[in-house]
């Protein structure tokens, strides 16, 4: 449906480029916000991650001693590049991907990926305990929580029979709710991308009580804001893919947003249940528990997909 | 993890750091994740309120002395009141030290409720901490309508108190306590219940008696390992005999145990208060006191939230004391800290630290000289300057 709008449109304002910064700003706030009410807090206004954004733009930047100075200033871009491009073939609040190819979902999870990646290089970029040790832990829980979710997001693309998201959606909205037929896959993308998203209670990478901001310690103004940013872009991205996979795929704007605010709410009440996991404890959870809740569901849907084959 | 020039990798936590928003400077060494050492310097909010003690008179130092800490501000003047009213030997009256003990309850209550919320940040549960502060307010709130302040009550007189409780006050301080009580079970539930919480703290941070022991350890920390080792029960003053508390003690060690020792010690603080406003006794407030106190020296302990509070006053039988000295209950806890963190995770660190419910700026009492050159000599500003920035580099 996007195909009469020129590429350049599509690239700078929907769905990539401003609308989707300007949407991941939201998104941070309603996330906030909806913590801060769960927690009994009052929560900042609408406009403060953007306040934040521009003030944190205008800010001078601090390149610290000891680090590798292209690194330090291109890892930044390129975590927020990754995001803004994974968005590219995501069906950004219902609509149809602005592109896709067969094996796009693929691309787009390596695309999520990147800024985990970038974080922990950033981190281990700089002589900075902190950033060091978050580092650290930013990869370990990376290599935690990847495979599960990937697993987890192969589930529909299996029921489905191939690997665009488009394509997947498709099925997704003319069938059974995925929530209902995958529930285990459901529960694991979730907290999955929760995980991805270094959000409570898997923010030991950055936990303030322990190591400051983690990775990001050494980084102040421009690189942190685009950080930021990106991470915004992820958690719109990451929303839109489990809503899309597991709600009900393509529908009209406002009934997806509708589906997205219910995950929204279910997430940021996870948030705000549970003490922070100890980087030991999250590995523990996801290798023993997420591994093979994924797995399980993987072999449900093959042993169904065996027998819808033999019944037919 | 070693770092290019095979040093130790050392984590620093302090003086200026989000886990702790008081001046403490802590260096964990570790290994990956495991804490191979620790040490601890304390002295950045060093405030010479010992020696000021010594240039003011006795009502005056009152006033003082309730700066030591602005959590325990009130068994800060209790103790150091009961101490100077031993030395004029005279003797408050019943009320008076009805209401001294009143205080001193609501004071741990909002002391607990204060460090359950600060813990439970500490181990990334901000929905405990916010939780816990919003009903700490209800406390807040009844120990400004008793004495029309939240932080420094100045409840204590030299020869009494200052401020009466009359029937309206009790009703809503018993309502509040009512209300509190309630909370409180939850947060019990959760503290012992919730999976992650508990996960953060069961077989954490582990001491046997004999170590607390050992270690000198006082109050809540040192209950948690079982250590019978309470003021109020041992050595009752200022009223605790009239109305005795429950002792209470866990033999984990913990901590765990430290939050359901505390949390256990918050259910007492409400029986308690319910008790005395039951048993309010009749009377004045106030009895006369001299302003010069007679020549002798005292030592005068009372139970602080955090454990044994220690002063000692000597007289030289002018309005002034001739010397004041405090020993604080955080400072006998420390040395827990440095020898528990060992083998244990960087992560677990701030709820250790933490456990003990340190009061940093109580700590600074001493000051350590250390004298290498045997001459004196005049310092000019410029001159003490340039030194402050040597030392510090």
């Amino acid at each position: 449906m996007n195909n009469n709008i020129h590429p350049l449109i599509l690239l700078l304002l929907f769905p990539g480029g401003l609308f989707l910064l300007n949407a991941g700003l939201v998104y941070e706030w309603i996330d906030r916000k909806l913590v801060a009410r769960f927690q009994n807090r009052i929560g900042p206004r609408w406009f403060q991650p953007l306040a934040d954004t521009i003030k944190l733009l205008a800010k001078e930047e601090i390149i610290p001693a000891g680090v590798h100075k292209g690194l330090f200033i291109t890892l930044p871009v390129v975590a927020l590049t990754g995001a803004l491009t994974a968005a590219l073939y995501t069906p950004l609040f219902g609509f149809a991907p602005a592109f896709g190819f067969e094996g796009d979902l693929v691309v787009t999870l390596y695309l999520l990926s990147m800024m985990t990646l970038c974080m922990g290089l950033a981190g281990a970029n700089t002589i900075s305990r902190f950033s060091l040790i978050g580092a650290t832990r930013a990869l370990t829980q990376m290599f935690s929580y990847e495979a599960p979710f990937l697993l987890a997001l192969l589930g529909p693309a299996m029921a489905a029979g191939t690997w665009e998201i488009g394509k997947i959606n498709i099925f997704a909205s003319e069938n059974l709710w995925l929530i209902l037929a995958q529930p285990i896959g459901f529960v694991v993308a979730v907290v999955g991308l929760m995980g991805k998203l270094e959000l409570p209670p898997f923010d030991a990478p950055e936990a303030e009580t322990e190591i400051v901001a983690g990775a990001l310690t050494e980084y102040s103004g421009r690189g942190f804001a685009l950080f930021r940013l990106g991470k915004n872009v992820e958690l719109v991205v990451g929303l839109t893919l489990v809503t899309a996979f597991y709600l009900g795929g393509f529908s009209n704007p406002i009934m997806f947003l509708l589906k997205t605010a219910a995950l929204f709410l279910v997430v940021a009440g996870l948030q705000s249940l549970f003490a922070r996991l100890k980087i030991d404890q999250t590995v523990g959870l996801w290798w023993r528990v997420g591994a093979l809740m994924a797995l399980f569901q993987l072999l449900a849907i093959i042993l169904g997909r065996y027998l819808g084959l033999l019944i037919q | 993890m070693k770092s290019s020039t095979g040093e130790k990798f050392i984590v620093p936590i302090g003086p200026q750091h989000p886990a702790l928003k008081e001046p403490g400077h802590f260096e964990f060494t570790v290994d990956g994740e495991i804490v191979t050492g620790a040490s601890i310097r304390l002295g950045f909010v060093h405030r010479g309120i010992e020696k000021a003690c010594e240039s003011r008179n006795y009502t005056q130092n009152l006033y003082m002395l309730e700066r030591v800490c602005g959590i325990c501000s009130h068994v800060h003047a209790t103790a150091f009141v009961i101490g100077v009213e031993k030395l004029a030997g005279i003797q408050a009256p019943p009320r008076a030290e009805a209401i001294r003990l009143l205080t001193s309850e609501l004071e741990r209550i909002h002391s607990h409720l204060l460090w359950l919320g600060v813990a439970a940040h500490e181990g990334g549960f901000d929905t405990l901490f916010m939780y816990t502060w919003r009903d700490r307010e209800v406390v807040m709130d009844l120990l400004e309508s008793l004495s029309g302040s939240r932080v420094h009550y100045s409840v204590n007189l030299i020869g009494g108190v200052k401020f009466d409780v009359d029937e309206k006050l009790a009703d809503s301080i018993r309502k509040g306590m009512d209300f509190l009580e309630e909370r409180t079970h939850y947060y019990m539930k959760i503290v012992t219940t919730d999976d992650t919480f508990v996960g953060r703290t069961r077989g954490v941070g582990r001491m046997t008696k004999e170590h607390a022991e050992r270690l000198g350890a006082v109050g809540p920390t040192a209950r948690a390992s079982g250590v019978e080792r309470d003021i109020r029960y041992n050595a009752p003053y200022s009223g605790y005999d009239q109305y005795p508390i429950t002792l209470i003690t866990d033999h984990a060690g913990d901590l765990e145990a430290r939050f359901v020792v505390r949390i256990k010690e918050l259910y007492d603080c409400y029986r308690l208060i319910r008790d005395v406003l039951e048993k309010m006794p009749a009377g004045d407030l106030t009895v006369r006191a001299k302003r010069k106190i007679p020549e002798g020296e005292v030592v005068s302990r009372v139970e602080a939230p955090r454990g044994e509070l220690f002063y000692y006053i000597k007289s030289n039988g002018t309005e002034n004391p001739d010397r004041v000295k405090v020993r604080t209950p955080s400072l006998c806890n420390w040395a827990t800290v440095s020898d528990l963190a060992v083998g244990h995770k960087l992560a677990d660190m701030p709820m250790l630290l933490v456990g003990i419910d340190p009061c940093f700026s109580c700590n600074d009492r001493l000051v350590q000289v250390n004298q290498t050159k045997t001459n004196s000599r005049l310092w000019s500003w410029d001159d003490l300057r340039r030194y402050g920035i040597e030392y510090y580099r």
